[in-house]
């Protein structure tokens, strides 16, 4: 008896298994068709009809896409297409998509640093060569380079770029810093020391822990066949070099410096009194802190650092919010047609008139609302001095974070022990 | 040394209860913090001070009220978890009891080796078996209705819990059942009417533990459940509202969901707490 519900429960989960096994299969093949298409044709959806599709948005976009969708529906009155949007956090979206392909969203928002993990998968499918060459040209570069990745020695455009950033910049209160203090990390470090207040960079995690790493000239260049980090050819006394201006500014300040989760910035902006008078927070809490402070909201791009007596700016990690075609999708030329009219120029702009999203595209970043959003622009400014967040090894997160941690809890910051820490946070994020 | 009776116990006395009061403290403290802070009005995630300023009701108002913007809907994911509990609670409960039952009181000659296969199977953690059963549920179709297939998952193996119960109603003399059968009593009369109307206590603890395990589980339900968040259970629903994105703006109303979350498991304790006791303590007695 035993033995017999052993067997059947086996042959059970082999059968659901290779179930998706087969789905799989026709998907790929599907797949593979669309990407040597290139003829003109006047139907974009190549002869799909009765289109059903599945799109996950974030939580505070449901609603928006929902109404985008139908417009997207109207357009082509001779298809029956009928889209369910569903709400899924742009973070978990790649986890929950490799949970389980068939059950996940055709069309589906996501955050550029898990784009490694969603190829490895085989979950995306890339943009089809119709909206190749537009997609390219109407947005940033950076935003393109967010959703490359090189495939089997090719470079390929895996997504369609949705956001120009999803990162950090400075924000700060106008009351304590002024916009001249907020131009060097020096000058804002003494504002907040005269007020008394703090400032609050998150070195110890390894997303903010890697500026100092970027401004010495380092920069994550792509990853080998197992996952190990790549980096640049880059000048390891140049880095310890920044990385010891940093180090003796949270020394000099260490009062007035603090090392904490970016919410509390806003939250310690919110205290009655205020407590944190400055920091370097994630643009997805942008919002409530612009709400908070009011007409005291300073917003500006990274600041710069005096290393070797020249004022250098800092350089840290961006990224960007991605739309991916789900490579086992049941319509794949719809969810192509779909995704790319999600994140077109004339959507980007509906979304930032809405949620305040910055653009790709580049036409739609020119939007006024662009240039009158402190934030906006500070996040416009800070793309050009970012490192894309694709193509970062796993290892590099934890290694990073300790080294950041090094430069302020340690009383020994000499430019030996630094040349230690570092060699010891690459060996471990080398693995070695 | 101290000579004196009084003076020595009153030394360790006072020894003992500043060290339990201290440890009383230590683990009430972060209780005390979630209550307090759920009330406070002031502020958004985090503040540097443990005393609120300004006390008020706004995160409970806030976490109950469902906008159209947002997909978090609070009371949705409680009446979910409290559907689910209910079920699932009924369900375990009643297996447990027919399986302790059977082992308990009928001879057969299986009895031995399904008793061993219930305790070696019983010894596997539970979420070795996770990946397979998500598996099975996406062939049978029920990963459409998470709700069902979480009170299944739930449900399902509660019987292989027969240990405790089984051992008490070993304690209950079979004279009992004999006098029944005398009296023309079924076994299945026997069960409802002699049997279970004695083992308040452990029917009791079956119940809380039945209820508390869908109440407070994390990992199986955000399995199954996924990104279906209209299917949420609370557990998952509360963590959504501390992710990275949302923390800033929802801490308060995490706050407050975590008390709201106690208060059925708090009422369910209270009521049955008279017998609690005796139920964990009871099935020990005899083997």
């Amino acid at each position: 008896m035993k033995k017999l519900i052993a067997l059947l429960l086996a042959v059970l989960m082999v059968a659901s298994v290779l179930a998706a096994c087969g789905g799989n299969n026709n998907a790929n093949n599907n797949s593979g068709d669309n990407g040597g298409k290139t003829t003109e044709n006047s139907d974009p959806f190549y002869g799909e009809d009765n289109i059903s599709l599945l799109v996950w948005a974030p939580d505070n976009a449901v609603s928006l896409t929902k109404q985008l969708c139908e417009d997207f529906i109207a357009k082509y009155p001779n298809k029956k297409i009928t889209i369910d949007v569903q709400a899924q956090g742009e973070a978990d979206a790649a986890a929950q998509m490799l949970n389980d392909l068939d059950k996940a969203a055709d069309v589906f928002g996501f955050v550029c640093n898990n784009i490694n993990k969603l190829q490895q998968g085989n979950a995306l499918a890339p943009v089809v060569a119709d909206y190749l060459e537009d997609v390219k040209s109407r947005n940033t570069e950076f935003a393109v380079s967010t959703g490359t990745l090189t495939v089997d020695g090719k470079e390929q455009l895996l997504a369609y770029p949705e956001t120009g950033e999803n990162g950090y910049y400075l924000v700060y209160d106008k009351q304590y810093v002024t916009d001249d203090d907020a131009k060097s990390l020096e000058g804002i470090l003494a504002a907040c020391q005269k007020a008394g207040k703090k400032c609050l960079i998150n070195i110890d995690n390894g997303f903010y822990g890697c500026m100092p790493l970027y401004t010495g000239g380092m920069v994550n260049n792509g990853l080998k066949e197992d996952g190990t980090q790549i980096f640049n050819d880059y000048d390891k006394e140049k880095v310890l070099d920044s990385l010891e201006a940093f180090a003796k500014l949270f020394h000099e300040y260490k009062d007035t410096f603090m090392s904490a989760d970016p919410a509390r910035i806003g939250s310690g902006m919110a205290e009655n009194p205020s407590t944190v008078a400055a920091g370097i927070d994630g643009s997805w809490n942008a919002a409530t802190v612009a709400k908070t402070l009011g007409d005291n909201y300073g917003a500006a791009k990274l600041p710069t650092i005096k290393i070797n007596g020249t004022d250098t700016q800092i350089i840290g990690m961006n990224g960007a919010k991605l739309i991916g075609v789900n490579s086992r999708s049941k319509f794949p030329e719809a969810a192509q047609v779909l995704a790319n009219y999600l994140t077109s120029e004339e959507v980007q702009t509906t979304r930032l008139e809405e949620l305040n999203w910055l653009p790709s595209n580049k036409n739609a970043q020119q939007n006024d609302i662009v240039k009158n959003s402190p934030a906006l622009s500070a996040l416009l400014a800070q793309s050009e001095f970012s490192i894309p967040q694709i193509n970062i090894a796993e290892t590099f997160w934890t290694p990073v974070g300790t080294l950041g941690s090094k430069l302020f809890k340690e009383d020994d910051y000499s430019r030996a022990t630094l040349e230690k820490e570092f060699d010891k946070a690459l060996a471990n994020i080398l693995d070695e | 040394m101290i000579k004196s009776y009084k003076v020595r116990r009153f030394v360790t006395n006072a020894f003992v209860y500043i060290l339990l009061g201290g440890l009383g403290l230590i683990w009430i403290s972060p209780l005390v913090y979630l209550v307090l802070h759920s009330f406070r009005d002031e502020g958004l995630a985090y503040v540097s001070y443990l005393i609120p300023q300004k006390l008020s009701f706004q995160n409970y108002i806030d976490l109950f009220t469902v906008t159209k913007e947002s997909s978090m809907n609070f009371p949705r994911w409680f009446m979910n978890t409290f559907i689910v509990a209910i079920f699932s609670c009924i369900i375990s409960t009643l297996a447990v009891m027919m399986v302790s039952y059977a082992f308990s009181r009928l001879r057969f000659k299986a009895r031995k080796p399904l008793i061993n296969i219930g305790m070696i199977l019983g010894m596997f953690p539970g979420f070795m078996t996770m990946i397979a059963i998500y598996y099975l549920l996406k062939a049978m179709g029920l990963l459409e209705m998470p709700l069902v297939a979480l009170i299944i998952c739930y449900s399902a193996g509660a019987g292989l819990g027969y240990q405790i119960s089984k051992g008490f109603f070993d304690t209950i003399p079979r004279a009992l059942d004999e006098a029944a059968t005398i009296d023309g009593a079924t076994r299945n009369q026997i069960f409802w009417k002699i049997i279970l109307p004695m083992s308040k206590p452990i029917l009791v603890y079956t119940v809380l533990t039945s209820f508390i395990g869908p109440w407070t589980d994390f990992i199986l339900a955000k399995i199954i459940v996924g990104k279906d968040i209209p299917n949420y259970t609370v557990a998952i629903g509360l963590q959504m509202l501390i992710d990275a994105d949302h923390v800033l703006n929802n801490f308060k109303k995490f706050l407050a969901g975590s008390v709201v979350v106690a208060v059925p498991i708090t009422t369910l304790f209270l009521i049955m707490q008279r017998y609690y006791v005796e139920g964990v303590t009871a099935g020990g007695v005899k083997g």
